[in-house]
């Protein structure tokens, strides 16, 4: 042990309630969030029970990753 | 032109299978009947494959030439969202993410700007996964002033600059440090070399004189691949063409969804740890993986790793989902097509900032695919209880990257990249059969470097590099061997050593077989006033003594692997290991897992790997329960089983 450090803490992915049903599984768990899947990234409303999408709409190209000269 | 498939799980409803539509259907979707489809798909995956062999016989740069280190592909056009349709049968962890790198880098150049003729280049890693070494190098295919194409090259440059000569370093603290970063800019323009681009790269790099000549080959390459689909899409219109590379992605994902829907429902987690990073071994690193599998859908969630490191052992998104595309590939259908569609469903969500999701500027990112690797064996750990006998054992986990420059006496500088370590090692095994021994890591794919090229290049001798005994893991079906590799070095080195997974077998078990035991790496230094070279090393415990121990867990006082008791020893406990004239190296892997019960393995195929000593007679008994009589080295055909003591010690209550 060369010396000692604390730990940083794991990021969380935040997950945002989204009020609703499930239309096809009934659930109330619907929540919005970004997936990177085919095609890139997405935000999507997906229900925590049965993964059905009700949404997905492209998100930020890089996803959290923001540059600079987007501003120009 | 459309498609008959959906993103996942918008609809509740089956989708029509591919093969279930009518010709009709089949025509209207794609733009040519399923044979012309297949004709036009084969005709794309000769294009890719003769751009990487032409690409092969030029390359002056050893990583090309003696690694394979590079990947082409062909991507549809921005309106479908650059679909990767046909890859090469090459560099996975290319494959996998050139996909969004094409996307990615012509979005943010804009596909408005390009001409027929025009080379766009990127290697940030944020914008098109791996390292900043990797280079993407995107040429657009028009027709009538209409993009419809990309053919693009993803190619390892021996070295992009930054604090360590050649790169493979986990020392690197940032960006800044890893090397240069190229956004989107063209390097040929209209068929004209862009002279700013290349002066921003050869001011930057080391070897430019290497670089050059492999730059326009790979220029070449791309438009041998430009010519080729032009051609195809001569022959059989452009619609057929446009098709062709929608059908390819629907394949694949129609194929991951079946093999999805194999699984069962529900929740799976598993995890894979990592040593230490570069800065000090404080701290350790744990990718968490968290599957949740509901009918023909996965969302893979990497909630739980560990923040990234401050170091630059991380990998980016791009990696880790190609490490997500290539685990369940393996797992569930390695017959599945590695298109853009085999993502189709899976959602890989995760938190930012992680060690596999890493962000700029301190996140930096060179031995990505550590990391990812890492996510291969979490996703193998977290499913392999659910699959039974379709679950595969781990492999070796680590390349442990050898990575040494220097200058020999008379005053010639040499640079040693990726060749003498433990860059190479085994498989874990399958239902099919034992592991393979001498390979590279499951998401690699790439050619060992001739014994004769490493020794051309620099001043080193080759004297070892074998499969070490005993250390497949035991089962059924047994894990590759790992191997031993030393290296005797003939001038004074700088040696930057990145084996990052030796406290925890990275060959985990499947289906009831036994992990694969880890390696280590040593340094034996010179005997004071030697003037001989060294002679062999032998490879009893006892010889470990006079080492200088690089990393493993190893006994204090031997310094030979003890996993149970040992201490262990933090690779960049000096951030350059210098060795002097007539220094071995010894890299030993960590062992492939094994597959199945090992006492159930055919006592035949036992005394076949006493044999050819994969297992010592000891380990035969210990880890098979068979007992084998003679010696493999003095009387190899003599060996025999004792069949009786055999079964005594098989039926032993456990």
């Amino acid at each position: 042990m060369t010396e000692e450090h604390d730990t940083p803490p794991t990021p969380v992915l935040e997950r945002i309630p989204v009020h609703g049903d499930c239309p096809r599984c009934g659930a109330e768990e619907l929540r919005r969030y970004p997936v990177v899947s085919e095609g890139g990234w997405f935000e999507v409303v997906k229900c925590q029970q049965c993964l059905l999408s009700l949404d997905r709409s492209p998100w930020s190209r890089l996803g959290p990753i923001q540059l600079l000269t987007d501003l120009l | 032109m459309t498609t008959l498939e959906t993103t996942p799980s918008t609809t509740g409803s089956e989708q029509t299978r591919l093969r279930d539509i009518s010709d009709a259907e089949f025509t209207g979707a794609y733009g040519c009947d399923r044979f012309t489809a297949a004709v036009i798909l084969n005709r794309l995956r000769y294009a890719v494959e003769h751009m990487s062999t032409g690409f092969m016989r030029e390359a002056f740069s050893p990583i090309i030439r003696d690694w394979y280190d590079f990947a082409c592909t062909i991507s549809g056009p921005p309106r479908h969202n650059y679909p990767m349709a046909v890859v090469s049968n090459s560099l996975v962890v290319f494959l996998g993410t050139l996909g969004d790198a094409v996307r990615n880098t012509v979005e943010e150049f804009g596909p408005e700007n390009l001409s027929p003729g025009d080379v766009l280049i990127c290697n940030d890693p944020y914008r098109g996964g791996t390292h900043v070494n990797d280079v993407c190098f995107i040429r657009p295919v028009f027709v009538d002033g209409e993009i419809v194409s990309f053919v693009n090259m993803r190619a390892h440059q021996l070295d992009m600059g930054g604090t360590v000569p050649g790169g493979f370093s986990a020392t690197k603290s940032n960006v800044y440090e890893n090397g240069l970063v190229i956004p989107p800019m063209l390097l040929w323009s209209r068929d004209e070399p862009v002279r700013s681009t290349f002066s921003l790269i050869f001011d930057n790099t080391r070897w430019g004189g290497m670089l050059l000549p492999d730059f326009k080959s790979i220029y070449q390459q791309l438009a041998l691949g430009e010519r080729l689909v032009l051609e195809n899409i001569e022959r059989y219109g452009l619609d057929a063409y446009l098709g062709t590379l929608t059908y390819a992605c629907d394949t694949s994902a129609e194929r991951m969804r079946d093999a999805i829907a194999l699984v069962p429902d529900g929740e799976y987690t598993g995890s894979a740890l990592i040593d230490a990073d570069g800065l000090d071994d404080s701290i350790d690193y744990t990718v968490q993986v968290t599957l949740r599998k509901q009918g023909q859908d996965i969302e893979v969630d990497l909630s739980g790793t560990s923040a990234q490191a401050r170091t630059c052992i991380n990998c980016g998104v791009l990696d880790a989902k190609t490490a997500v595309g290539v685990a369940l590939t393996m797992l569930l259908d390695p017959e599945v097509p590695f298109t853009s569609g085999t993502w189709r469903n899976i959602d890989l969500a995760t938190p930012p900032g992680t060690l596999v999701s890493s962000l700029p500027p301190d996140g930096g990112i060179m031995m990505f695919w550590e990391a990812s690797g890492a996510v291969v064996s979490a996703v193998f750990d977290a499913l392999n209880p659910a699959l039974g006998e379709k679950g595969v054992a781990g492999d070796y986990g680590s390349t442990n990257t050898h990575n040494a420059s220097g200058v020999t006496a008379d005053g010639t500088p040499w640079t040693s990249a990726t060749q003498c370590g433990g860059e190479h090692g085994p498989w874990g095994a399958t239902k099919e059969g034992d592991g393979d021994s001498y390979t590279v890591l499951f998401f690699l794919n790439n050619l060992d470097p001739a014994t004769e090229t490493i020794e051309h290049d620099s001043p080193v001798v080759m004297l070892r590099k074998e499969h070490a005994i005993d250390t497949g893991g035991p089962g059924t079906f047994r894990g590759g061997a790992a191997n031993l590799k030393d290296t005797l070095w003939l001038s004074e080195g700088n040696h930057y050593l990145s084996p990052f997974r030796t406290k925890v077998p990275s060959g985990v078990g499947a289906n009831g077989g036994e992990p694969g035991p880890n390696g280590a790496i040593w340094i034996f230094p010179p005997r004071d006033g030697a003037d001989d070279r060294p002679a062999m090393l032998g490879t009893t415990p006892d010889v470990y003594a006079t080492s200088t121990p690089v990393a493993g867990v190893l006994d204090p006082v031997t310094k030979a692997l003890d996993p149970v008791d040992g201490e262990y020893h933090y690779f960049a406990s000096r951030q350059v290991w210098q060795t002097k004239t007539g220094s071995i190296l010894r890299c030993l892997t960590n062992g492939g897992g094994g597959w199945g019960d090992p006492f159930a393995r055919d006592p035949e195929r036992v005394l076949a790997d006493v044999r050819n000593e994969y297992v010592s007679v000891a380990g035969a008994a210990r880890d098979y329960g068979v007992v084998v009589i003679g010696d493999p080295r003095s009387d190899p055909e003599g060996l025999r089983i004792d069949v009786q003591a055999t079964a005594a010690l098989r039926n032993q209550p456990s």
